[in-house]
C-alpha cells in the first residue's frame, strides 16, 4: 500500500499556470453582477408598484368606510339605480370594509418595513 | 464577502481547485476548467452566504464537488480521452506520460466518492476531517473511503 500511496504523492496532477483562466471568471463575474442588478432594479420596481397600490386601496376603503358612516343611506327611500345599488352594498358591508382596510394598512406597513434588497438577498 | 476579496482568494485557490477538478475528470483539462468555472460562478452568487465558519477554500471546493457531482448526473456516461494526459506540462517524458495515464485510467475506474477522498487527501494534502467537510460525510466514512480507493487502485495501477 505504501507504493500506491507514494506514487499518488509523487504523480499529482499538474494544471497549466493559466491566466486566461481568472479573467475568465472575471468576466463572469461582471455577467453576474449585471444580472444582480437588472433583478435588484426590478424588484424595486415591483415594490414601488405594491406600496402604491396598497396605498391607494387604503386611502380609497378609508373614504368609502367614512363615507358610508357618516352618510348612512336608508334603504326604503332608495331608487334601483346603480349608485343606489352600490351606497347600499357599501352600507351593508361596512364592518368587512374596515377589516379589508386594517389588512391592507397592515400589509403596507409590513413592506415598508421590509429591507428593500431583503428580497434578493435572502 | 466583497469582489476584489473574492478575487484574491480565488488566485490563491484556482491552482488546487483545478486540480482537483482535474483529478475528478480522469485527466480532460477542458472539461476541468469548465466544472471550474461554473463552480467559481455559484461560488461568486452564493459569496454573500460565506460566514467564514470554514475555511474558503474548504467552502470553494464543497461547491466545485457538487458541480462536478451535478455533471455527472446530467452528463452521459462518456469515455474520457486518457492519451490527453500525455499533453500534461509534467509529463515531458514518456515514462511520465505513462505514468499519468496509468494514473488517470485507474482514476476512472473509481466511484466518485472513492476519487474524491483520494485526490483530496493525496493530490490536496488536506486533513481526513476537512475532506469530510467538503464531501460531506463523516470521517469514519471518508477513511473507509481512502482505504477502498487505495485497494482498488492497487488493483489498477502495476507499479
Amino acid at each position: 500500500m505504501k507504493e500506491i500511496e507514494d506514487f499518488l504523492r509523487e504523480n499529482k496532477p499538474r494544471v497549466k499556470n493559466d491566466p486566461a483562466f481568472i479573467l475568465e471568471a472575471q468576466r463572469r463575474m461582471e455577467s453576474v453582477e449585471g444580472i444582480k442588478s437588472e433583478v435588484d432594479r426590478q424588484h424595486r420596481r415591483g415594490r414601488v408598484a405594491l406600496v402604491v397600490a396598497l396605498a391607494a386601496g387604503l386611502a380609497v376603503g378609508v373614504l368609502v368606510t367614512a363615507l358610508a358612516f357618516l352618510y348612512p343611506v336608508d334603504p326604503e327611500s332608495m331608487a334601483d339605480g346603480f349608485w343606489d345599488s352600490a351606497r347600499l352594498f357599501v352600507q351593508t358591508w361596512k364592518m368587512y370594509l374596515m377589516v379589508l382596510v386594517a389588512v391592507l394598512a397592515v400589509a403596507l406597513g409590513l413592506v415598508l418595513s421590509r429591507p428593500s434588497g431583503a428580497a434578493i438577498r435572502s | 464577502m466583497t469582489r476584489e476579496r473574492f478575487i484574491t482568494e480565488l488566485r490563491q485557490q484556482q491552482e488546487p481547485l483545478r486540480r482537483f477538478l482535474l483529478a475528478l475528470c480522469g485527466g480532460d483539462d477542458a472539461l476541468a476548467d469548465d466544472i471550474a468555472q461554473d463552480a467559481l460562478v455559484r461560488a461568486y452568487v452564493a459569496s454573500g452566504s460565506f460566514l467564514g465558519l470554514s475555511k474558503f477554500s474548504t467552502w470553494l471546493f464543497r461547491i466545485a464537488y457538487n458541480c462536478y457531482m451535478d455533471h455527472c448526473r446530467k452528463a452521459k456516461p462518456q469515455q474520457v480521452d486518457v492519451e490527453a494526459a500525455v499533453q500534461i506540462p509534467s509529463a515531458d517524458t514518456a515514462d511520465a506520460s505513462f505514468r499519468y495515464q496509468q494514473l488517470y485510467r485507474a482514476l476512472n475506474r473509481l466511484p466518485e466518492k472513492e476519487k474524491a477522498a483520494i485526490a483530496l487527501f493525496y493530490f490536496e494534502d488536506r486533513p481526513v476531517k476537512e475532506i469530510s467537510a467538503i464531501l460531506e460525510m463523516p470521517s469514519g466514512t471518508v477513511k473507509y473511503q481512502l482505504s477502498m480507493g487505495r485497494q482498488h487502485l492497487k488493483q489498477y495501477i502495476q507499479l
